[in-house]
């Protein structure tokens, strides 16, 4: 009778772990999808103002099925247009960091000594910022617009690879494959490249799409405030941080870019969470 | 247990230091100072020199950093050039408005995801459960800026529950200062429930588990008394320690509340200091946030030290 009762439950589990999977990796091609349409078509001009047409509400005209803004530009093109700059500029700047991030985090375990102190405290340093400030702080270094936005990210991204990889190295170093390759006297290099990596692989990838939900918050935030990807160019966060002077007037303004954040950055979490149950659970 | 102290308030320090030099090595990069700040770009190179010298901004980086911790130490956080006035004078004028929202919407946070936490743990597996877990995931992938437009929209011009915007000081009157920072410290409690709610309902499911939760319903005792004393209790212990570390979050978050509000706070401030590249007025104000919450942290972690037996027990043991 029990162990019926908890292979149902075990079973209902995993469809709701399945859907994750699903609904996530549905939500990140569907962005995806968005931001190579952007590439091939679109709508209108997403810059192009048209000042006879301003403040056309959506349904109204159907050349503009979502409307147009404070000048006449085609909101449904530049949502089109805006996930092109959120995806690369989140793409790139989780990539610098994690690389970045993963490189410290070997290094200081397998270096050990003062090092390994010296890194792991820098990173915890890193850690101890709260919220967006750190990445605030970095604007404020490199300058607003895509380039300050990516160092931010980046540098955001840094602890939390380094930390991870730190650790399962520590964790697995008493495997037997790896004491067995390091008595046979292999290069640190070699031990990193052939043995290690293909074990942090999976942990290294389910990290990474969760930390794409992440910068997508944060990039979406910087733009917001006016710090990200700077006007007349098109980014999600920009978009509402222009909608804020006529929103009370016509909501709908911000209605599209804050949808379209929502259901990328839910996209990329739900996918982060079935890739941890998929690659990670399923093998311990 | 004094040990425990000592180390833990001395790894408090050595953060604090390493997230100073941080912080001074970055702001250090910005091209311009304050000189330039000061004078505007079309002063003279000359001018330009003599006021450098004057203020000391000739000098190598780490007598300027040693100078600048002295003053940290003594609670002097420098100048600000943009207003011409100390940062800590500026902190004092704006912490209110901030601590308000941070600490209400803590609290709106740690209540919500306390109670839907503990249903969710009981009815594990049912509607409640599957209810919970999909708001907890929807409210940490929407960004609080948009909640906070769109609960102007609706709440405060549609419905006029709220005031849209700005800050009443409690001297004004203590309902109309709730009144004015419900809104944005509901904003801010819905990024925060997530995490929260995550932690409540598995420290919970943790504590339904164990032994004593069977000894208590064999002695017959009532459902509330079984949740609230005996479970609850046992299942608040990782949830403090998460408190502590939600808090650093969401006085960051805050500087995205405040703007959208327009609350005359240390956000908007953050905002103006980054924008216009005010050196020490961003120094002051990422140190004073940091050592603000790391503090917290500490006294959390204080806190829950002596709430909890397992650890009084070990700490006594050692």
């Amino acid at each position: 009778m029990r162990c019926k009762a908890s292979d149902s439950v075990a079973s209902k589990i995993r469809i709701k772990k399945k859907y994750h999977l699903i609904m996530g990796g549905g939500l990140t091609v569907l962005v995806a999808a968005l931001c190579l349409l952007s590439f091939i078509y679109m709508p209108h001009n997403p810059n192009e103002m048209n000042l006879g047409l301003r403040f056309v509400g959506p349904g109204q005209n159907p050349a503009f099925l979502l409307g147009t803004d404070n000048f006449g530009r085609d909101i449904l093109s530049r949502i089109i247009y805006g996930s092109r700059s959120v995806l690369l500029v989140c793409f790139v700047a989780v990539a610098l960091g994690s690389l970045a991030g993963s490189l410290l985090g070997a290094i200081a375990a397998i270096a050990k000594g003062p090092l390994s102190a010296v890194i792991m405290r820098s990173i915890d340093g890193l850690m101890a910022f709260p919220g967006i400030l750190l990445a605030m702080m970095m604007v404020a270094a490199v300058g607003k617009g895509q380039e300050g936005a990516v160092a931010a990210i980046g540098v955001f991204m840094i602890p939390p690879f380094a930390r991870l990889v730190y650790s399962l190295i520590l964790d697995s170093e008493n495997l037997l494959f790896i004491k067995a390759a390091k008595s046979y006297g292999i290069s640190r290099r070699r031990l990193l490249a052939k043995h290690y990596l293909p074990l942090l692989l999976p942990r290294l990838i389910t990290q990474f799409t969760a930390c794409i939900g992440a910068a997508i918050m944060i990039e979406t935030s910087l733009s917001f405030l006016g710090l990200g990807i700077q006007p007349p160019n098109a980014s999600w966060g920009l978009m509402l941080n222009e909608a804020r002077q006529n929103f009370l007037q016509y909501p709908y303004l911000a209605v599209g870019p804050g949808v379209a954040i929502a259901l990328s950055v839910l996209g990329f979490n739900l996918l982060g969470d079935g890739l941890n149950d998929l690659l990670i659970r399923r093998r311990s | 247990m004094l040990n425990y102290l000592y180390k833990r308030i001395s790894h408090a320090v050595e953060v604090l230091l390493l997230v100073s030099i941080i912080t001074f090595a970055v702001l250090m990069w910005i091209p311009g100072d304050a000189a330039q700040l000061i004078l505007g770009s079309d002063a003279t190179p000359e001018k330009l020199a003599a006021l450098r010298s004057a203020l000391g901004l000739d000098r190598p980086w780490y007598l300027q950093y040693w100078d600048w911790l002295k003053g940290f130490v003594s609670f002097d956080l420098g100048k600000s050039y943009l207003f011409g006035q100390d940062v800590s004078t500026l902190i004092r004028q704006r912490l209110p408005v901030t601590m308000s929202i941070a600490v209400f919407s803590m609290i709106i946070a740690t209540v919500i995801s306390i109670v839907l936490g503990i249903l969710a743990a009981i009815r594990k597996n049912t509607a409640v459960d599957y209810v919970s877990t999909g708001l907890m995931q929807l409210g940490s992938s929407v960004p609080a800026f948009w909640i906070g437009m769109m609960s102007i929209v609706y709440l405060g011009l549609e419905l006029q529950w709220f005031p849209i915007a700005g800050y009443v000081p409690p001297e004004r009157g203590f309902v109309a200062y709730l009144n004015s920072i419900a809104l944005p410290s509901m904003v801010l409690a819905i990024g925060e429930i997530g995490m929260l709610l995550r932690t409540v309902r598995t420290s919970m499911l943790d504590a339904l588990s164990q032994d004593f939760m069977d000894m208590a319903r064999a002695k017959g005792l009532s459902s509330f008394t079984i949740y609230f004393k005996y479970a609850l209790r046992s299942a608040m212990i990782a949830p403090s320690n998460v408190i502590g570390l939600q808090f650093a979050k969401l006085v960051g978050g805050t500087v995205v509340v405040e703007s959208v509000f327009s609350l005359p706070g240390i956000g908007r401030l953050i905002l103006v200091a980054v924008e216009q590249r005010d050196v020490f007025l961003l120094l002051g104000l990422v140190m004073f946030i940091t050592t603000l919450v790391i503090a917290i942290a500490l006294l959390v972690d204080i806190a829950v030290m002596f709430i909890n037996p397992r650890i009084r027990v070990e700490m006594q043991g050692e």
